[in-house]
């Protein structure tokens, strides 16, 4: 019984009728582009706040408490300048169970009616049963009954994502090895309007053939000898180019593979089908299964793939790894404490970053370029 | 086709998490080291109480000291808060004491979605990877939320001792109960923390019947680690009772009354121990018994920066004084008593002023000025006023 209230209370109400609902949600990446295809198609006007920068940084930094960490600010950030923007409801993923993630949206909410905003949240559960708690978040938010919506919605969104992950990861393979400098990244923004621009079901599924045969037509350099860097670490510092500093251009500029195993399209894939319709071993089992010499249990957020992957990465030949991570979170403060002994025993170099609002580029350039020295040499000396 | 992909889905569901190490070895064990940290400060009577009724001797590691401080910062990453060190420390001192069966349990939820911190639940973990020393760890798991609770913890725990009976494990478990009920009625009672526990476990009962009024009362808001640890609240609880303060600690709050309270604030609980935070602090705001809130918090730990936030933000709205303390291993005494000092003087300030005000509109017109002052000091000094 008492469950229940809780799960009421939870939810929140629904004083906004559905034609006059103007939707955002927070920034992660590209993660707005698939997101708005969804809704536009579910009949949804949809208001996307500007992309991260210095100045949603210190909005979300004046408005926070100082312990929290660098995600919320970020977020907060968006739902203050999207609100600013017009938008009257804000849509959120929740995952209790995990980390400081669960209290984002309760904090969110106080802080933001303290500051006088009027407006809707939408709490989706990922605990769970989470591809109905995600259908009916978005039935809730726009009152959409044609299932011939909910599908091309849900097939455009996806394909997207698969297209944005597919010119990521082609992005990272021809980066350090093209031959006219910037050719890859032109590529790549050319195909993420394209992305953004297509609308319909049947365009979108061909996206990924088109973007792998327009990649390869950029002239590489194939014979170049490039090491492979693992980046791991926590989601949305992974996921965020701003958060990050653009630490995959940087790698890339400096002739350095970068392989990242966390990518949304393919989280998304196993988080919301059913575990009946997968066949693949999905990267969190995979990580659990790797893990397992050091760690024995889940102990929320990302910190078991932290380690599975440093495993994994040491027994498929990568160079070495850059584990980045926001400052006091607390998952990846045990995973930091776990490395040093992955790293001596599966013998591969692994470099620790730790990103808060006041890191200097400077600084951190020069310990990439420190590490990415050091992989090098370690490299020429295996041969 | 179908049938094999349920099957393979089955087979890694069963071996997705929590798959328990089978002890290898054959060796009983008839001695547990249980390190002075974390969960010792509120669980203690009830491990006493079990592996006392399994006839297994507890061995404590000694009182947190700056040495046993530095000795776990040395082991982990300097981003690692300050209890996390301490345990580490602990942990260290016991295997130099020559204890080498650690208890050392992972308490990942204590409800149904209420979940512990990540460093508390992966205590086991950095543990293991952390100390490159031979030693056998005990590690259960307490985990409500997949539906591993509380007697899948306890027989985990006694498995390892090489004990399977049921019954022995049931009676053990109800006497680990019977010592810690009497912790915490007495503690509720008005005793000391470390009277009550040496009571506790030497058997003995006492309540306190008569309850000393004094001028000011305080509530602390803490996680019983920092509280009760002399070293890391730097005797927090009896500097304050030498400036004749009332204290009010998580420990004289029952979990209903502060599930209740945190329920009347409008709150939901996150937090596995959110009850003694926001718990105690829900409690005593609401109820109006004391007059100011201290919160001691850890450099960097997580769930206290949101946990005190919140009351901060209850305590603006109800016009009730709050001071949030840091303390890291650098954390100098003195700065810490000035704060404290600069506090409390400010509550007295507020309070002579309250009263004031009452005996002005009481008494001006039945006794003179100097008659009212003196009563009104007098009153103040024996603390009888409420």
């Amino acid at each position: 019984m008492k469950m229940k209230e809780k799960l009421e209370k939870e939810k929140m109400g629904n004083t906004i009728p559905a034609q006059n609902r103007i939707i955002a949600w927070p920034r992660m990446g590209r993660i707005d582009i698939p997101l708005k295809a969804l809704l536009v198609s579910l009949g949804a006007k949809v208001v996307i706040p500007p992309p991260n920068s210095n100045e949603a940084l210190e909005i979300g930094v004046r408005n926070s408490i100082e312990g929290i960490c660098l995600p919320y600010k970020l977020n907060l950030a968006n739902y203050i300048m999207a609100l600013d923007k017009g938008a009257n409801t804000l849509m959120m993923f929740q995952a209790p169970g995990s980390c400081r993630l669960g209290n984002y949206t309760k904090m969110a909410q106080k802080t933001l009616k303290q500051m006088g905003y009027e407006f809707d949240m939408v709490i989706f559960d990922m605990y769970k049963s989470k591809m109905k708690q995600t259908l009916q978040a978005f039935w809730h938010v726009t009152r959409c009954i044609n299932p011939w919506r909910y599908y091309k919605g849900f097939s455009l969104g996806f394909n997207k994502f698969f297209a944005i992950d597919t010119a990521e990861r082609l992005l990272f393979y021809t980066r350090p090895r093209e031959i006219h400098k910037g050719d890859a990244e032109k590529c790549y923004n050319k195909w993420l309007q394209i992305v953004d621009e297509t609308n319909s079901v049947w365009k979108a599924k061909q996206l990924k053939k088109q973007i792998i045969k327009d990649f390869k037509q950029i002239p590489i350099d194939k014979n170049k000898d490039v090491p492979i860097v693992y980046l791991i670490g926590e989601f949305f510092v992974l996921l965020d180019p701003y958060t990050n500093q653009n630490i995959e251009k940087e790698l890339g500029d400096m002739g350095v593979e970068v392989q990242r195993q966390i990518m949304f399209g393919d989280w998304l894939e196993h988080v919301l089908k059913p575990s009946i319709f997968y066949r693949k071993e999905s990267h969190r089992e995979r990580s659990v299964r790797y893990a397992e010499k050091y760690m024995k249990r889940a102990i929320g957020g990302e910190c078991i793939e932290t380690i599975g992957d440093t495993v994994y990465a040491a027994k498929h030949g990568v160079d070495g790894i850059i584990h980045i991570s926001p400052f006091s979170c607390m998952p990846e403060i045990v995973a930091q404490n776990i490395l040093p002994k992955v790293s001596k025993e599966e013998d591969i170099p692994v470099m620790s970053l730790v990103l808060d609002e006041q890191t200097g580029k400077a600084g951190y350039i020069t310990r990439i370029e420190a590490f990415i020295d050091l992989v090098k040499r370690n490299k020429l000396r295996k041969k | 086709m179908l049938l094999y992909t349920l099957h393979e889905n089955f087979n890694r569901k069963r071996k997705r998490f929590y798959t328990f190490n089978t002890m290898t070895n054959n060796l009983i064990h008839k001695k547990v080291g249980i390190p002075r940290a974390i969960s010792y400060y509120n669980n203690y009577p009830f491990y006493y109480g079990f592996f006392k009724a399994l006839g297994i001797e507890i061995i404590l590691s000694d009182k947190t000291t700056t040495k046993i401080i530095n000795l776990g910062t040395k082991y982990v990453v300097s981003e690692t808060c300050l209890p996390i060190k301490v345990y580490v420390g602990h942990v260290v001192n016991l295997l130099d004491k020559g204890c080498d069966v650690i208890f050392i349990p992972s308490i990942q939820s204590t409800d149904y979605k209420i979940n512990n911190c990540s460093k508390i639940r992966g205590l086991p973990e950095i543990i293991r990877n952390v100390i490159n020393r031979p030693f056998t760890m005990i590690e259960p798991t307490l985990d409500k939320t997949e539906n591993i609770n509380f007697y899948d913890f306890w027989t985990e725990t006694a498995k390892a001792f090489g004990i399977t009976d049921k019954n022995q494990i049931k009676s053990a478990i109800n006497s680990g109960w019977r010592v810690y009920n009497n912790f915490i009625e007495m503690t509720k009672s008005g005793v000391s923390y470390c009277e009550a526990l040496e009571n506790a476990i030497n058997g003995k009962f006492e309540k306190k019947t008569v309850d000393l009024v004094k001028p000011l009362s305080i509530a602390i808001m803490a996680h019983g680690y920092n509280l009760f640890d002399e070293r890391i609240s730097l005797n927090l609880i009896k500097k304050l009772e030498k400036m004749d303060v009332k204290v009010y600690t998580s420990l004289s709050v029952t979990r209903e009354e502060s599930l209740k309270a945190i329920e009347n604030l409008g709150e939901i609980q996150y937090w596995a121990n959110e009850l003694e935070l926001t718990g105690t602090a829900a409690h005593y705001l609401l109820n109006n018994k004391v007059d100011g809130i201290i919160a001691l918090s850890a450099f960097g730990c997580g769930p206290d920066s949101l946990m005190v936030d919140e009351i901060a933000y209850h305590c603006k709205e109800r016009n009730m004084p709050l001071i949030h303390l840091t303390i890291d291993e650098h954390t100098g005494e003195a700065g810490f008593i000035t704060r404290i000092e600069a506090f409390i003087d400010m509550l007295m300030r507020k309070k002579r002023k309250l009263l004031d005000k009452k005996h002005k509109q009481t008494t001006i017109q039945t006794k003179s000025f100097e008659e009212a002052a003196s009563i009104r000091k007098s009153k103040v000094l024996t603390g009888s006023m409420q």
